[in-house]
């Protein structure tokens, strides 16, 4: 079994953690609990037929001027930008913060969730997704257990290349 | 020099670069969670992945990490250094500071929602705000249409009833006729309250701010009243203050319509005893004075529950009140909402069984006497300058045109009627008329489309004036139409008295 080590980023209040919560312990809560520094999380999971423990880093959220510190990112395999579909100023400049994320892990690449889906009908989604040009991999809600975990295969399968 | 007690807020630890411990350096930091020969993985996640990363010979600071121990998290600061032969571990218990941090950001953040929760709840807020004025205008503008369209026929019912009592008939039509009329009137004042409601609602309300005289404007009321009470049981007494300003700026017409609907109210709850009606001054000085006006019956009264409800629209406190006492529930409602537009304030006192206080204060701006409207009604002419006068009048609708042709017939008038506004067109160009009486909507030519056409008509009728006959009567339609050259504007429902006396007005000019 190998380890890797992978963060989830992203602006604060956008779901980090309950993507975490849902994926490693099938929980979920309305409450909002602002994170803190640095919680590490962990779950063994099989891509293919490689068996991964995957060292999940919830960063807390950072506002638009705010940077994760970059020693954050040291020894990790990847990493997932998180954002809340439901709010506009989570995704505007999409390339450019996942530029930076880029710069400061040195990753090459990054995975894309939009989280919360199930606060926006489809229509509503349909709108939100059109005006992002970016590549999308996965949109998620961690309420309705909804994709969580294909995002975090993709994490993982990331995290291998 | 160490103070007492510090080891327990750290822990220095070597260990290898693979992550085992070696020992421990100093302090006592969560002390029994780092066991030699144990891997430092354990009590520390993070540091999985990250010390084969770390660079050599090189100090990393990484803040706010988060430890289990003994089921209590602790924030901590770590410090590494990693060099050929070990990895030092430098753990700093920082949790309380991350605590204050915490409530802090935790703060910081649940107002950044709540702030957004109240942005969306006001766009929400807005968009209902903006649907119900639109849902508000339409039912303004829906009653103002049907109140118009009830004006036609109410002015062929009450213009027919005016003709029929001046008939010789039976003492049983006599009465037929009579109720006729009252019913009919009271529909007027029904039409009247719901346009004027309408108007209200929909901010077209417009008060005009003359110099008028309030004493003055009561004694009108009471010679009104005079003539047309006939109930002997209940009697009606008029009181204004002599202390009040001769001359104050407002509205006499609306002032007139607020003591006329209180006093109507007051006489159709009070089978017997009396209703009085006073104005009294409260206070005033150079520029301003603030004036009461109070009507008080001997009625019936009303419990808490029914006076606290007595302002709202189409609200009659006993079920059969409006069979009983006619009207739709609009008089007070109306009154209420007059007085506010005059920046006034309307109290009501009752007792059940004793009788009713309706108290209205209005501030007034006062003015020198020299500007007074004493007598705000122009003088009647005497002179009947309608006899033989050649008058073209143009209505589509049959009826209402039978009624001003009996009217003109009776006042012995030379007329032409014709039913819509091409036929006046033409009788125009053919011959020239005194006077013209135009109907507003008319198929073919409305009334105001044709008055423009002055040039297809000027050669016979240039200084012929034109009176609008209508029942869009509101300041600003009557603005509209003086605007496009009508002298005058006779609003429906009229009476044979309304429309003789400003033919007669315009006639004699």
């Amino acid at each position: 079994m190998i380890a890797k080590k992978v963060l989830l980023v992203g602006n604060f209040g956008v779901g980090k953690t309950s993507l975490i919560r849902r994926f490693v312990l099938n929980e979920f809560s309305e409450d909002y609990i602002s994170t803190i520094g640095v919680r590490v999380s962990s779950k063994i999971l099989k891509v293919d037929s490689t068996e991964i423990k995957l060292l999940i880093w919830d960063v807390a959220g950072t506002s638009d001027d705010e940077k994760v510190p970059k020693a954050y990112f040291m020894g990790s395999s990847a990493a997932m930008y998180v954002f809340d579909l439901s709010r506009q100023e989570t995704y505007t400049n999409l390339e450019e913060r996942l530029a930076l994320v880029k710069q400061l892990s040195g990753l090459k690449e990054i995975t894309l969730v939009g989280n919360k889906k199930d606060l926006l009908t489809e229509d509503e989604l349909a709108v939100v997704l059109q005006s992002i040009s970016t590549h999308i991999d996965l949109v998620t809600s961690a309420k309705e257990d909804d994709n969580v975990e294909d995002a975090f295969l993709a994490l993982a399968k990331q995290s291998l290349n | 020099m160490k103070s007492a007690g510090i080891e327990q807020y750290y822990i220095e630890i070597s260990c290898s670069n693979r992550g085992q411990i070696n020992s421990i350096l100093s302090g006592s930091f969560i002390r029994s969670e780092f066991e030699n020969a144990s891997s430092i993985f354990n009590p520390c996640p993070f540091l999985e992945g990250t010390l084969e990363a770390l660079a050599l010979n090189e100090a990393l600071l990484m803040e706010g990490m988060a430890i289990q121990a003994d089921g209590t998290e602790f924030f901590t600061d770590v410090e590494l250094y990693k060099s050929q032969k070990e990895t030092l571990v430098l753990i700093h218990n920082r949790s309380n500071v991350y605590h204050y941090v915490k409530e802090l950001n935790q703060g910081k953040n649940d107002l950044f929602f709540l702030k957004q929760e109240l942005d969306k709840k006001n766009t929400e807020l807005e968009k209902l705000r903006q649907m119900a004025d639109k849902a508000n205008k339409e039912k303004s503008r829906f009653l103002a249409m049907m109140s118009h369209e009830v004006r036609n026929p109410l002015n062929v019912i009450l213009g027919y009833t005016e003709l029929l009592s001046k008939e010789k008939v039976s003492r049983k039509l006599e009465g037929y006729i009579k109720n006729l009329t009252v019913s009919g009137r009271n529909l007027k004042v029904i039409v009247d309250d719901i346009l004027d409601l309408s108007r209200v609602e929909a901010g077209k309300l417009e008060l005009s701010n003359d110099p008028i005289s309030l004493s003055s404007v009561l004694k009108q009321i009471e010679e009104n009243y005079r003539s047309s009470h006939k109930d002997q049981k209940v009697e009606l007494i008029f009181n204004s203050s002599k202390s009040l300003p001769k001359i104050v700026l407002g509205d006499d017409v609306r002032i007139y319509q607020v003591i006329t609907n209180l006093l109507n109210n007051s006489i159709k709850f009070t089978p017997q005893g009396s209703v009085s009606t006073s104005i009294d001054l409260i206070s005033s000085d150079e520029k301003e004075a603030t004036v009461s006006f109070k009507v008080s019956d001997t009625g019936r009264g009303m419990t808490a529950d029914q006076a606290a409800t007595v302002f709202e629209e189409y609200k009659q406190n006993e079920l059969n009140d409006n069979r009983i006492h006619k009207g739709a529930g609009l008089g007070l409602a109306i009154v209420k909402r007059l007085v506010s537009a005059m920046d006034g304030e309307i109290y009501v006192s009752s007792e059940l069984g004793v009788g009713t206080t309706f108290t209205i204060q209005i501030s007034f701006k006062t003015v020198i006497e020299a500007s007074s409207k004493e007598n705000p009604k122009e003088p009647v002419l005497q002179e009947n300058h309608i006899k033989g006068a050649k008058i073209l009048v143009a209505d589509d609708n049959y009826l209402n045109r039978s009624i001003v042709e009996h009217i003109l017939k009776r006042e012995e008038a030379d007329f032409l009627l014709v039913k819509d506004g091409v036929e006046a067109l033409d009788a125009l160009k053919a011959e020239q008329f005194d006077i013209v009486l135009l109907d507003i909507n008319m198929p073919n030519l409305s009334g105001e489309d044709l008055i423009k056409q002055k040039e297809a008509y000027e050669k016979e009728n240039a200084n012929t004036p034109f009176i609008a006959l209508t029942g869009n009567s509101s300041k600003q339609d009557i603005k509209g139409y003086l605007e496009v050259g009508f002298v005058d504007v006779i609003p429906k429902p009229f009476s044979s008295a309304q429309l003789v006396g400003i033919l007669n007005t315009n006639l004699g000019h």
